[in-house]
């Protein structure tokens, strides 16, 4: 492996990796405290599709967690910025949610098309409107493509599905803007000034965080919380980084090995 | 490109598509393209043998005929290869009970069909039916069974009618195969078996035929791998970037059905 630079940011994934649903991985607060004693960025990074960064800070806070709005990304964000790159105006399929973080963002008379998780809106007579547009050459943003997810009644369809039928409809390709993207992690180092070399990703989906993350030319802590399953870490070539318990050993790991 | 009398030689027989080449659906049932309705008369005329080859999975057979009729075609059920009775020897044949995702226009096609627990999804152009809640149900379905089995009638991207482009059954199918990492078994256009058996109850070799469709992708690429000519008008759903298809070109691009029945009359030999 080519010879690494200083450790400068940190990014870390938030459902999973610091809290499980409404509670905390055990002594993560106190181990982002010891990481904020080193002098490296920080950025919390998730794949969301229906909570602004607004939803996820109170949820933190509640928790207890000393996290400011402005070091969260998500591919919402990611979205965003891609709409504002493009000086695009997008069509919203997204859950009601969601739409704080596209507050200030020209909708009317659309040339582009936003899609997320938002079940209300895949009907036929919107999805139409959807196909016309990018059959006029509107780009397709996809948050992620997901093929599905649970729910509390059974397994429900992802917003995947619908990107791949207006990509077959319409013989494009949607830009996908969440996590495993290399993008994504660019992205989110995007005003740190630091190098993907000089970062390192923790997470507990072994493909989306550390495989990403690692494509993109940073390190990969894997942690055995949340989503994680036995075996997870042989998913990927190569393998992550680090396999550890939780948060505070990966920090703990930082601090001591990679500073 | 070769003469029309060269190109058209030695046709013996004509398939037509419906949508896009006799009529654009639309409020009220639609509009016969115009010319269409003197072009199929005159070619019904002509001593070639003609029959109707349709994706159409919206309606039954029964329905579409007698729009077509009070759009003043004249034709007749028994001369319209369409999915939906297909697709319900395929079932019976494999003994497969379908869950449907299909518009309640087409139900009338599978009375004869059982469908209690299904073990197969079956799909066609639902449009309004096509709601989260309807498609969910059919993820549902494929994916607890075993080996999911879905059934698509016809594989389009989009057609025509008088608002404007609509999706139509293959994004959804799409969609579907997607989220259960499956492939759909196409009964319909451009599935080879549907052509041939097409072909057969037009009774000439694939040779000696030609269709005429709107579609280049399924129409004209479809009819083309099975050894037929095929022609695309220019109206329904064509584009002009279709004459620059990167994998289909076909062998004759004409104004619509009146200009092609023009040229087979001229140049054809029955």
């Amino acid at each position: 492996m080519a010879a690494r630079r200083t450790l400068k940011a940190v990014l870390v994934d938030l459902s999973g990796t610091l809290h499980i649903e409404d509670a905390a991985v055990p002594g993560a607060q106190e181990a982002l405290k010891r990481l904020r004693g080193a002098s490296v960025w920080i950025k919390f990074v998730t794949n969301t599709t229906k909570e602004s960064k607004q939803d996820l800070l109170e949820r933190l806070r509640k928790l207890e967690f000393d996290i400011s709005e402005d070091e969260i990304f998500t591919s919402l964000t990611a979205a965003r910025n891609l709409v504002e790159e493009k000086q695009v105006r997008p069509m919203l399929l997204l859950d009601d949610r969601a739409l704080p973080d596209f507050k200030g963002i020209e909708t009317g008379d659309p040339n582009a098309v936003v899609i997320g998780l938002a079940p209300e809106q895949f009907c036929y007579p919107i999805l139409n409107q959807a196909f016309r547009l990018l059959l006029e050459g509107a780009p397709l943003i996809a948050i992620h493509k997901a093929r599905y997810y649970k729910r509390k009644d059974g397994l429900a369809l992802g917003p995947g599905p619908f990107v791949t039928g207006l990509e077959y409809a319409t013989d494009s390709k949607a830009t996908v803007v969440g996590k495993p993207e290399t993008t994504f992690f660019l992205e989110a180092l995007r005003g740190t000034g630091c190098e993907p070399e000089e970062a390192v990703m923790i997470g507990d989906d072994c493909r989306d965080d550390v495989g990403g993350a690692q494509s993109a030319g940073m390190l990969g802590i894997l942690v055995k919380t949340g989503k994680y399953r036995a075996a997870d870490e042989d998913k990927i070539s190569p393998p992550p980084y680090l396999t550890c318990e939780s948060f505070p050993h990966a920090v703990d790991h930082i601090l001591q090995h990679l500073l | 490109m070769a003469a029309w009398r060269e190109r058209l030689a030695g046709v013996r027989g004509v398939l037509l598509d419906i949508s896009g080449v006799l009529y654009d659906g639309g409020e009220g049932g639609g509009t016969p393209i115009a010319g269409s309705v003197e072009a199929v008369a005159r070619l019904k005329r002509s001593g070639l043998k003609v029959r109707f080859c349709t994706n159409e999975s919206q309606k039954s057979r029964r329905e579409l005929v007698q729009l077509l009729r009070r759009l003043g075609f004249h034709l007749s059920e028994g001369e319209v290869t369409a999915p939906a009775p297909a697709a319900c020897q395929l079932l019976r044949a494999r003994g497969l009970r379908p869950h449907l995702l299909v518009h309640d226009g087409l139900r009338s096609e599978f009375h004869q069909v059982d469908t209690s627990n299904p073990n197969c999804v079956v799909i066609a152009d639902a449009a309004e039916g096509f709601s989260f809640q309807n498609m969910n149900k059919a993820f549902q379905v494929l994916m607890e069974l075993e080996t999911p089995v879905l059934i698509s009638l016809g594989k389009g991207r989009y057609y025509k009618e008088a608002a404007g482009l609509m999706l139509d059954v293959g994004a959804y199918t799409k969609a579907l195969e997607y989220a259960c990492g499956i492939e759909a078994e196409v009964v319909g256009k451009p599935s080879p078996e549907f052509f041939k058996s097409a072909l057969q109850e037009l009774g000439v070799d694939a040779h000696q035929a030609v269709m005429i469709g709107d579609d280049i992708v399924g129409d004209v690429g479809g009819a083309q791998r099975c050894g037929m000519r095929a022609l695309q008008v220019r109206t329904g759903k064509f584009r002009p970037s279709d004459e620059n298809h990167p994998e289909v070109r076909a062998d004759g691009y004409v104004a619509n059905l009146a200009e092609a029945v023009d040229l087979l009359l001229q140049h054809a030999q029955p």
